[in-house]
């Protein structure tokens, strides 16, 4: 397990820490993420040229690492893009892409972890965090969102976040809030929110979860330009009409979050990645391969050397076809045998009870003639 | 209303005419209808709100919203009403399209915007081709707005699929909403690689006509050189730092001015749709693209005849399609069971049948055997 060559490394990389973001492109996503790590981590879209407007693309699932310090703890953190998504007219593969690579994050843990010789230098990819950004449209959730969010949360922790807040008043910002939280309670959406134990934890991490759960969903505004302000050059967005600072707690909500995913909470996500979320899909995972193989198959969980790799999961299923195809068979012809044999058993009996019948009955012939 | 000028003494007054004509338009008003449409939180209401300056649209009723989230359709609103500026009336239509755009798979669904805009054409050009056609209604949509996302980058593959198919069909112009999301250069840039895009996919927008006379001509490039159009919509009345009170939006950090022109494009929209070009819209419209329907329909259909509709929309051809195949499914398990009962009830009969032959053999050889016994016993009684 990697706990205690975890400690290890702590001293000499810093904590692990995955998070994905995603949301269709525009959003701010990429300048969250560059803003976050105060570097160019990801690339702005490169525009296409104006004839291929038109044709839609394929989402792709692009990781970036990067070494951070927050509240003097040095953090390896790994920062998974999304580009494309939400971008095409039918979204449906773009779901079904992201989920396969959570997916896939767990199936090497699980098949490494049943290892009978582990590797040392296995990488844990996980992800522990995924950012939602949601288009600032001042309404409420769309399908997309609720699908997303949805579709995602059994397999990560998710966590809103409204994109490029600074189109949005503060009246507005605060209805919009307010009516995204009632969408999520209503489609029961079990989104990251903080959780606290009323009786367990003590009182500050209470309330700092409650300030917390309270600032959900995150209004982000990033930038990475500098602009000087009284003297000092702050990360800001100038318009004509004034100058929104990233990192003024008044304009955006991207300081508390940054703290929050990268500091006080940042364990907090890992274990229940770890603990909660991989322990479920372990367990669905497990016993849905014990369902598919009765009786004496039990060697295709106890050789999980084999599940690791692709194709030798492709040649037992089909395996596991063929001998379901055999025996079918085998039931079909066995039926038939029955089915035959019962009228063979039914004609014999018929004859016997007719042979029965003459031979009463020439008796009593015979009897009565005499 | 301009006084009526006395015939100058040099001429008979044939150049009154355009003073006779104004007052008959005038007396008779106008109609414009107006179509919105765009992605959901763009700011569609808020704008026509405010280009007319009066709340025609009322604001989102969000109590609701539940029963309709999930609903995958694009619907199609009317609004109507009467403006009244200085004596002159204008009946006004403003056609929104909710729900456009807002859905995980948005195939086809610019399909009841398209065939709204071909209904309307068809109607009319029906109505004119009625007996009586005095008192026609006209909902001819007379000019079209696109709300494009301010992402930034450039349009999506869906932008490009309507406006492709409204550019043929009505006066279409396209608008960045929300414009306040973007800084100075990003909107520069945004716009540029826009008009890219619509030039390189051959989507046509509406332009004010250069062949005017000079000044008119130079207003006519200063809106094409502004098009796409950024706009800030807002109906509050706000006051600015130094104090003056505007209509804007007030944020922390400062107040976005509507009718600002450093701030956004909202003024010259504003000429486009009324002041300047509202009637090059509305003769375009009737000139241009209602003669290109009617040219087309009337290319494959004999005058008077109905058109021919199709009637599938394929968000309900998906439910059509499974009711029929539970339909089938229904019909084929009873056909099955009734089978099976028919076969059931043939084997019985059969076995009955067999019985029965068995018996009727069994009394034949009976009685064959009693025959034997008694001719035996008539020839046995001799030999005992």
């Amino acid at each position: 397990m990697p706990g205690i060559s975890g400690r290890r490394r702590t001293k000499v990389k810093g904590v692990q820490f995955t998070i994905m973001v995603v949301g269709a492109s525009g959003t701010g996503r990429t300048t969250f993420v560059n803003t976050l790590c105060e570097s160019d981590v990801l690339q702005h879209k490169v525009i296409d040229e104006p004839e291929n407007a038109h044709q839609e693309t394929a989402i792709r699932i692009k990781p970036a690492n990067v070494e951070l310090e927050e509240d003097g703890i040095r953090i390896a953190l790994t920062v998974v893009d999304t580009p494309g998504f939400g971008d095409n007219i039918d979204n449906e593969a773009g779901f079904q892409e992201i989920m396969t690579h959570l997916e896939r994050q767990y199936d090497d843990i699980l098949a490494e972890q049943s290892r009978i010789k582990r590797n040392p230098r296995f990488r844990d990819n996980r992800v522990h965090a995924l950012l939602y950004f949601i288009p600032p449209t001042g309404h409420s959730l769309r399908e997309m969102d609720i699908e997303l969010m949805r579709r995602l949360s059994p397999r990560v922790n998710v966590i809103p976040v409204i994109g490029k807040a600074d189109s949005l008043t503060p009246t507005e910002l605060k209805m919009f809030k307010k009516r995204i939280m009632e969408d999520i309670e209503h489609y029961d959406i079990p989104i990251y929110n903080f959780p606290y134990d009323e009786e367990e934890d003590d009182e500050e991490s209470i309330a700092d979860n409650m300030e917390l759960r309270a600032m959900l969903p995150f209004a982000v505004v990033g930038s990475e330009e500098e602009v000087e302000v009284d003297g000092e050059l702050v990360r800001a967005r100038v318009y004509p009409w004034g100058l929104v600072e990233v990192d003024n707690p008044n304009h955006s909500d991207f300081v508390r979050l940054r703290a929050a995913i990268l500091g006080s909470h940042l364990n907090d996500l890992k274990t229940l990645t770890e603990d909660v979320l991989y322990e479920t899909y372990r367990t669905e995972k497990l016993s849905r391969s014990v369902e598919t193989s009765p009786g004496g198959n039990r060697d295709s969980v106890i050789h999980p050397d084999q599940l690791a790799t692709q194709s030798v999961r492709i040649k037992e299923e089909q395996l596991r076809r063929e001998e379901e195809k055999l025996r079918e068979v085998e039931l079909r012809v066995q039926r038939e045998i029955n089915e035959k044999r019962q009228e063979l058993m039914a004609k014999e009996a018929a004859l016997r009870n007719l042979e029965t019948r003459i031979n009463s009955q020439s008796q009593s012939q015979s009897n009565t003639s005499f | 209303m301009a006084a009526l000028q006395t015939p100058s003494f040099d001429g008979i007054g044939i150049a009154n005419l355009p003073n006779q004509r104004h007052k008959i338009v005038a007396k008779r008003g106008a109609h414009f209808t107006i179509m919105v449409v765009g992605e959901s939180g763009l700011g569609k209401t808020t704008l026509i709100n405010t280009l007319f300056s009066t709340e025609l649209s009322p604001p989102k009723n969000y109590n609701k919203r539940h029963y309709k989230q999930l609903d995958k359709l694009t619907e199609v609103e009317i609004i109507k009403a009467e403006l009244e500026e200085r004596q002159f009336k204008v009946k006004l239509t403003v056609i929104d399209t909710p729900g456009f755009g807002d859905y995980v798979n948005n195939r086809d669904s610019w399909l009841p915007i398209v065939e709204f805009i071909d209904d309307q054409h068809e109607a009319y050009m029906r109505q004119e081709q009625q007996p009586q056609r005095h008192e026609k209604i006209d909902l001819r949509v007379h000019a079209c707005l696109y709300f494009i996302r301010a992402t930034g980058h450039t349009l999506k593959p869906l932008d490009i699929e309507i406006m492709k198919r409204l550019g043929t069909r009505v006066n279409l112009i396209p608008v960045i909403a929300k414009a306040d999301t973007l800084t100075q250069n990003d909107l520069f840039t945004f716009k540029q690689r826009i008009r890219e895009v619509i030039a390189a996919q051959g989507i046509r927008i509406y332009t004010p006509p250069l062949d005017a006379d000079d000044e008119n001509a130079e207003h006519a490039r200063v809106l094409i050189d502004a098009m796409p159009f950024s706009i800030i919509g807002s109906t509050e009345d706000v006051k600015t730092p130094d104090g003056r009170t505007v209509k804007g939006r007030e944020y922390i950090w400062g107040v976005a001015e509507v009718e600002n022109e450093n701030h956004c494009d909202f003024k010259k929209l504003r000429s486009l749709l009324i002041r300047t070009h509202m009637l090059d819209l509305i003769s375009t419209s009737e000139e241009l693209h209602y003669e290109n329907y009617r040219q087309t329909q009337m290319e494959t259909r004999k005058f008077g005849e109905p058109k021919v509709k199709k009637l599938d929309n394929p968000k309900f051809k998906e439910e059509e399609e499974q009711l029929r195949k539970k339909f089938t499914e229904q019909v084929k398990s009873e056909e099955a069971r009734f089978r099976q009962w028919e076969q059931h009830l043939i084997a019985e009969r059969d076995r009955l049948n067999k019985d029965l032959e068995l018996a009727h053999g069994a009394i034949k050889q009976l009685e064959a055997e009693l025959e034997n016994l008694q001719v035996g016993y008539g020839r046995g009684s001799g030999r005992r």
